[in-house]
């Protein structure tokens, strides 16, 4: 199991080149407006983001794909890449997203040999599927026999680590305000971990307004560091 | 369910280049007035009534429109939707709409108004085909409470699920909880009170349509704050965080206008209701 962590751990280091430094999902709209300007403030947004849209998205999704791997339902799995996909109505959080489960999904192929991704692959080729992060990420913790509860909880590590290290750079942040924000994060990544496994499938894609409208509006934000 | 508060069925066609109903139905807490013709385009105007006036505790209701090919049809309500104390079981309401080829649904309606403790959930599945066009709009809306509380609904949630082609295409998952949530925080209604959505779809959407829509209805202001995004099939969304509904309908009125110009070629007529 040891070393099978590790392998996970992979993923989730910040230096994994899937393209994630580049997208913020709307938090560049709240720095330029001024409404996330320091390590309080950035904590209120991180907090929010987790809990009203992370774990009924990618979060459940997680836990849902992971439950269809086991009972060898690949048509669930792709049912939730779909659902994942068009539950995103802000076009660039949407496409982003989407690039960067592609990119994800190549790198996991040149490290493992694993028939899903393939298949995953090949739908993608063929526009039946969109290609996810959280998918692709749940796959892996899967065929490495990592728990469901544990592939979830580091799934949102890597996310949430990602998106500090871009608050570090827009808002800026010094670099220890960004590593004591991931330290103060431990205890809520687990709080949510634990709340996605008694979430209910009807729970899935729900949005809080104002996150999901600072990502739309994102798209007309003329000066810009991110993608989204 | 069997047991519907309400029920509604109506089946629009078009006859010598006019939309009629093949098939009206309504029974219990649903009816639908005369049908109205704004204009000398075909298309024809349902408004929808709640007799009862409001949902109560366990209410449900169930609606069904079909547009066969090339039908237009405009559905609206009479009223707001109000939704009072629901203590032991929530209201419900759930609506089919298919959209043959070519048809042009518009859907209206009055704001939604969750009064104290009031839960409510609502489940809308639109089946189009290819070449089908759609503008779905809805607000939600906190009822007067005499505390003076801004929200004292418990919970409003609405479901969407619009397939192409039998492609699931858009699922959006409105659920405002102020029974357990913070509401002017950031993130969510960030200060503002009402939440307006609009979903347009058709063919000949393009990024200069969205970019006319923008333009349009884009200002800064602290009446309303908008995000708009273009949907994976040709079509855009809209969000509105405002605090009238007047806001949000005149938004809505403009992107309708903008929508029947270029689509229709025509103006939308004012919805008279009072």
């Amino acid at each position: 199991m040891g070393d099978n962590i590790l392998s996970l751990f992979q993923l989730c280091d910040s230096s994994f080149p899937t393209g994630a430094f580049s997208h913020s999902y709307g938090l560049e709209s709240y720095i330029q407006e001024d409404r996330v300007h320091d390590q309080a403030s950035f904590l209120q947004w991180l907090d929010v983001y987790l809990n009203e849209q992370l774990i009924y998205s990618d979060g459940l999704a997680s836990r849902l794909v992971y439950e269809a791997l086991e009972e060898n339902n690949l048509q669930k799995v792709w049912k939730l890449d779909c659902m994942l996909t068009v539950q995103n109505l802000p076009r660039e959080t949407r496409e982003g997203t989407q690039r960067i489960g592609e990119r994800m999904l190549k790198l996991v192929e040149s490290l493992y040999d694993v028939p899903v991704f393939l298949e995953y692959r090949e739908r993608i080729n063929k526009k039946l599927s969109f290609g996810h992060p959280a998918i692709v990420f749940t796959m892996i913790g899967h065929h490495l026999g990592v728990t469901k509860s544990t592939t979830t909880l580091y799934y949102l590590y890597s996310t949430i680590s990602t998106l500090v290290q871009n608050a570090v750079r827009a808002i800026p942040l010094g670099q220890t305000a960004g590593q004591k924000t991931i330290q103060q994060f431990q205890v809520p990544l687990a709080k949510a971990t634990e709340k996605i496994q008694s979430l209910d499938e009807d729970d899935f894609g729900i949005v809080s307004p104002g996150l999901e409208l600072s990502q739309m509006k994102h798209e007309r934000v003329n000066i810009r560091i991110f993608m989204s | 369910m069997e047991d519907w508060t309400g029920i509604l069925r109506l089946d629009t066609e078009v006859r010598s280049g006019k939309t009629v109903a093949r098939n009206v139905y309504f029974q219990g807490a649903y009816k639908v007035m005369r049908p109205i013709y704004h204009d000398e385009s075909g298309q024809v105007c349902y408004y929808i009534l709640n007799p009862g006036g409001g949902y109560l505790d366990g209410d449900s209701y169930k609606m069904q429109i079909t547009l066969d090919k090339q039908a237009q049809l405009t559905l609206t309500t009479q009223s707001a939707t109000k939704i009072y104390k629901t203590p032991h079981t929530l209201a419900y309401q759930e609506t089919v709409m298919d959209l043959k080829e070519g048809s042009y649904l518009e859907y209206i309606p009055d704001p939604i108004i969750g009064y104290r403790d009031a839960r409510y959930k609502q489940k809308t599945n639109i089946h189009m085909e290819k070449g089908a066009a759609l503008f779905y709009s809805d607000i939600i809306t906190p009822g007067w409470s005499p505390s003076g509380e801004r929200f004292s609904y418990n919970t409003l949630q609405l479901i969407n699920e619009i397939y192409m082609d039998n492609e699931l295409a858009v699922y959006d998952h409105v659920k405002l909880n102020p029974a357990t949530k913070n509401m002017d925080g950031l993130g969510q209604m960030e200060g503002f009170s009402h939440l307006g959505s609009l979903i347009v779809i058709g063919e000949k959407t393009d990024s200069n349509l969205i970019d006319k829509v923008y333009q349009a209805i884009h200002k800064d202001s602290t009446e309303f704050k908008i995000g708009l995004s273009e949907l994976p099939i040709p079509g855009f969304t809209l969000r509105v965080l405002a605090n009238s509904t007047q806001t949000i309908e005149k938004i809505v009125a403009d992107c309708q206008r903008i929508i029947n110009e270029e689509w229709l070629n025509k103006t939308p007529s004012f919805l008279r209701k009072y």
